[in-house]
C-alpha cells in the first residue's frame, strides 16, 4: 500500500474516533450554559492536566517550534523559560482566578474584570478584545492542518481542501459535545501528541544520524551557528529573549481559552497542583522539537516553508504507519487548541455579547444554538485567513500572545490587593494605548532597538492606564473590598486586615 | 500568616467601629501585603524560584551561557545547562506545592 494511502486514512480514523468522542459526550450534557461552557466546575486533575497541556501545545509547539529551531537554533529553547513561568502563573494567578471565579460565578475572563471596573464597556472592550486576538490563534492551528493533509497525501489532498475538512470536523466536535467533549478529546490528544512528537524525533535522529546524540554532534561540526545566542540569523538578542518569555507565557496564560479553564477547576489545590507538575510536559516536549528542527536543517537545508520540517522529514525517511500516527499526534495538537479557542470565542461572545446586549430572557437552548452558530462563523473566518499569505507559524503566535498580553494591568490590579486600584478609564485607555503600539512595534517596525514589540505594547499600556486611573474615578470600596477579601480569604485564609 | 492571632489593643477601636457600623472604609492593605509572600517557605521558595529564572535570562544566556564547550554526554552546554535550570525551577514550584502554599 502506497504511504499517503496509510498517512491519510490514519488521519482520517483519527478523525472518525474524535467524532465519537463528541457524540457520546453529548449523551452526559445537560442543556444547560454552565455545563457547556465550564463543564460544570468539576474538571479534576488528570482531565485538567492533560486539556491544558493539550490546548497551550498547539501546532505552535508541534511544527513551529520544529521550524524556529530549523531557521534560528538553539534561541527557542527559550521556550524552556516560558512554560516553567507558564506553571508558576498558574501557581499564583490561575489560582486566584479561579477564587474569584467559584466566588462570584464568572464564566468568561470579560465578567471578572467588569466586575471589579465597574464597567459593561471595560467588558465589551475585553470580549472583543479577547476574541480579535484569539482569531490569528485560529489561522495557526487551521495553517497547519492544511500542511498536515497536504503533506501526508504527498500533496494529493490540496492545502485548502484539508484546511476545510479539518475545520469541519472541529465545528461539529464542539457543537455537538461542548466543552465536554474538547475536555474528553483533549486527554486522548495529550497523550497522544507527546508520545508521537518523542516517536517521530527519535526514530528520524536514529534512522539519520545514528541516534540523538550523534546528531547533535553532526550540528556542532557542521552548523555550529544554530547552537549559540543569537543564532544564524541574529534573531534572539537578549530583548527578543526576554520579549519572547514574557509574551507567550502570559500572552498565552491570558487568552480566554486557558483563563475559562481556571474557572472549570474542582477545586484551588488542584490548580496549584496543575501549576507545578504542567511544566514537567510543556518544557520536555521541545527537547524533540529541538532534535526535529536541528535534525532537518542538516537533511533538508533548502525547505521552502520551514513550518514542513517535521512532516517532510517523517514523509522522506520513517515508516508510513508511523508516519500517519505521527501526523495524526500533529492533528490532535491543532484540533486540542482548535476546538478550545473556538469554545472560548463561543463562550465569550455569546454570553458577553449576544446574551447580555442583544437578546435576553431566552431559553438556555437558545443559547447554546446560537454558541453553535458563533462556531461556524469564526470557522469561516479562520478558513479565510488561512488561504491569505502567512508568515512563521511562531509570529502568528507572538501577535497573538502580545495581544492577550495587554489584560495584565487590568488583571494584575484584580488579583493582587493593594495600592490604588486602576480606573475603567484608565483600563480601555491602556487596552487602546497597548493595541496602537502593538500596530507600530510588531507590523511597521517590528521589534524595535532589538526589544520585543510585545513589551513596549506592555509598557504603553501600563502608563497609559496608570496614568489616566489618577484623575479619573476608580472602583468603588466597596467592590474592591469584595473582590479584594476573596482573594485575601482565598490566599491566606483571612480578609486581608489580620 | 499567624492564623491564631488574637486581637490587639490597636485593632480593637477598628473591629468595634466595624461591628457598630461606624467605620466608612476598611484600611487600604499594605501594596507589598499582596505581592511579598507572609511565611518563610513562601519567601524562600519566591526568592529562590527568581533566583534561579535569572539564570535562565539575558544577560546569562547571552554570556555565561552561550557556548557549545564542554560538551555534557554530547550535548552542547548551552542546552545542558538551562535544561538544568529549567529542572530546579519545577523542583521549586512542586516543593512549593508540597509545603501547601
Amino acid at each position: 500500500m502506497e504511504t499517503w494511502v496509510v498517512t491519510t486514512g490514519l488521519i482520517f480514523i483519527y478523525l472518525l474516533v474524535t467524532l465519537g468522542v463528541a457524540v457520546v459526550a453529548n449523551r452526559h450534557m445537560s442543556v444547560n450554559l454552565e455545563d457547556f461552557l465550564l463543564c460544570g466546575r468539576r474538571a479534576g486533575f488528570v482531565v485538567l492536566y492533560l486539556t491544558v497541556v493539550a490546548t497551550f501545545h498547539s501546532a505552535f509547539a508541534f511544527l513551529g517550534s520544529g521550524g524556529f529551531f530549523y531557521t534560528h537554533g538553539i534561541g527557542f529553547w527559550a521556550a524552556g523559560a516560558w512554560t516553567v513561568l507558564v506553571g508558576a502563573i498558574t501557581y499564583v494567578v490561575g489560582t486566584r482566578i479561579w477564587a474569584l471565579g467559584k466566588a462570584f460565578g464568572y464564566i468568561t475572563p470579560a465578567d471578572m474584570l467588569a466586575d471589579f471596573y465597574e464597567s459593561e464597556a471595560v467588558r465589551m472592550a475585553v470580549a472583543l478584545f479577547s476574541v480579535l486576538f484569539t482569531i490569528l490563534y485560529i489561522q495557526v492551528q487551521a495553517l497547519a492542518l492544511g500542511y498536515i493533509v497536504e503533506v501526508a497525501s504527498d500533496g494529493r489532498i490540496s492545502f485548502e481542501v484539508g484546511v476545510f475538512v479539518m475545520l469541519a470536523v472541529a465545528a461539529v466536535h464542539l457543537a455537538i459535545g461542548g466543552l465536554r467533549a474538547v475536555y474528553w478529546t483533549d486527554v486522548m490528544q495529550g497523550v497522544w501528541m507527546y508520545v508521537a512528537v518523542w516517536a517521530g524525533a527519535l526514530v528520524l535522529s536514529f534512522e539519520l544520524f545514528g541516534g540523538p546524540v550523534e546528531l547533535w554532534r553532526a550540528v556542532t561540526d557542521q552548523r555550529p551557528e544554530l547552537l549559540t545566542l543569537p543564532g544564524p540569523e541574529g534573531l534572539f538578542t537578549p530583548g527578543i529573549w526576554v520579549g519572547m518569555v514574557i509574551t507567550l507565557s502570559f500572552g498565552i496564560v491570558l487568552q480566554p481559552h486557558m483563563m475559562i479553564r481556571y474557572y472549570t477547576a474542582v477545586d484551588g489545590r488542584t490548580l496549584k497542583l496543575l501549576g507545578a507538575t504542567t511544566p514537567i510536559y510543556l518544557m520536555t516536549l521541545y527537547i524533540p522539537a529541538a532534535l526535529v528542527g536541528l535534525g532537518g536543517a542538516l537533511v533538508l537545508p533548502d525547505l521552502a516553508q520551514a513550518d514542513r520540517v517535521f512532516p517532510e522529514l517523517l514523509f522522506n525517511f520513517a515508516p508510513p504507519w508511523l508516519t500517519g500516527l505521527i501526523l495524526a499526534g500533529a492533528a490532535a495538537a491543532a484540533m486540542s487548541t482548535l476546538d478550545s479557542i473556538l469554545h472560548a470565542n463561543m463562550t465569550v461572545l455569546t454570553r458577553d455579547v449576544y446574551q447580555r446586549y442583544l437578546v435576553r430572557g431566552r431559553s438556555q437552548r437558545h443559547y447554546v444554538r446560537f454558541g453553535q452558530g458563533i462556531v461556524l462563523a469564526l470557522l469561516a473566518v479562520a478558513y479565510w485567513l488561512s488561504l491569505q499569505e502567512s508568515a512563521l507559524l511562531v509570529s502568528i503566535i507572538n501577535l497573538s500572545g502580545s495581544g492577550a498580553l495587554q489584560l495584565l494591568p487590568a488583571i494584575v490590579g484584580i488579583c493582587f490587593p493593594g495600592g490604588r486600584s486602576l480606573s475603567k478609564a484608565g483600563v480601555l485607555a491602556g487596552l487602546a494605548a497597548g493595541v496602537a503600539t502593538l500596530w507600530w512595534s510588531l507590523l511597521l517596525d517590528p521589534n524595535p532597538v532589538g526589544i520585543h514589540g510585545g513589551l513596549w505594547g506592555l509598557a504603553a499600556n501600563l502608563a497609559v492606564a496608570v496614568a489616566v486611573s489618577a484623575v479619573t474615578t476608580r472602583p468603588s470600596a466597596e467592590t474592591v473590598e469584595r473582590v479584594h477579601g476573596e482573594v485575601e480569604r482565598f490566599v491566606y485564609g483571612d480578609d486581608g486586615t489580620g | 500568616m499567624n492564623r491564631h492571632a488574637t486581637i490587639g489593643a490597636t485593632e480593637a477601636p477598628l473591629y468595634a467601629a466595624c461591628f457598630a457600623g461606624t467605620l466608612p472604609a476598611m484600611p487600604r492593605p499594605d501594596p507589598l501585603r499582596s505581592l511579598w509572600p507572609r511565611t518563610r517557605n513562601g519567601r524562600i521558595a519566591v526568592v529562590a524560584f527568581a533566583a534561579l529564572f535569572t539564570l535562565a535570562m539575558p544577560p546569562v544566556t547571552h554570556t555565561v551561557l552561550n557556548r557549545i564547550e564542554p560538551t555534557v554526554l554530547g550535548l552542547p552546554f548551552f542546552f545542558v545547562a538551562l535544561l538544568g535550570v529549567y529542572s530546579a525551577l519545577i523542583g521549586v514550584l512542586i516543593w512549593a506545592y508540597r509545603q501547601r502554599l
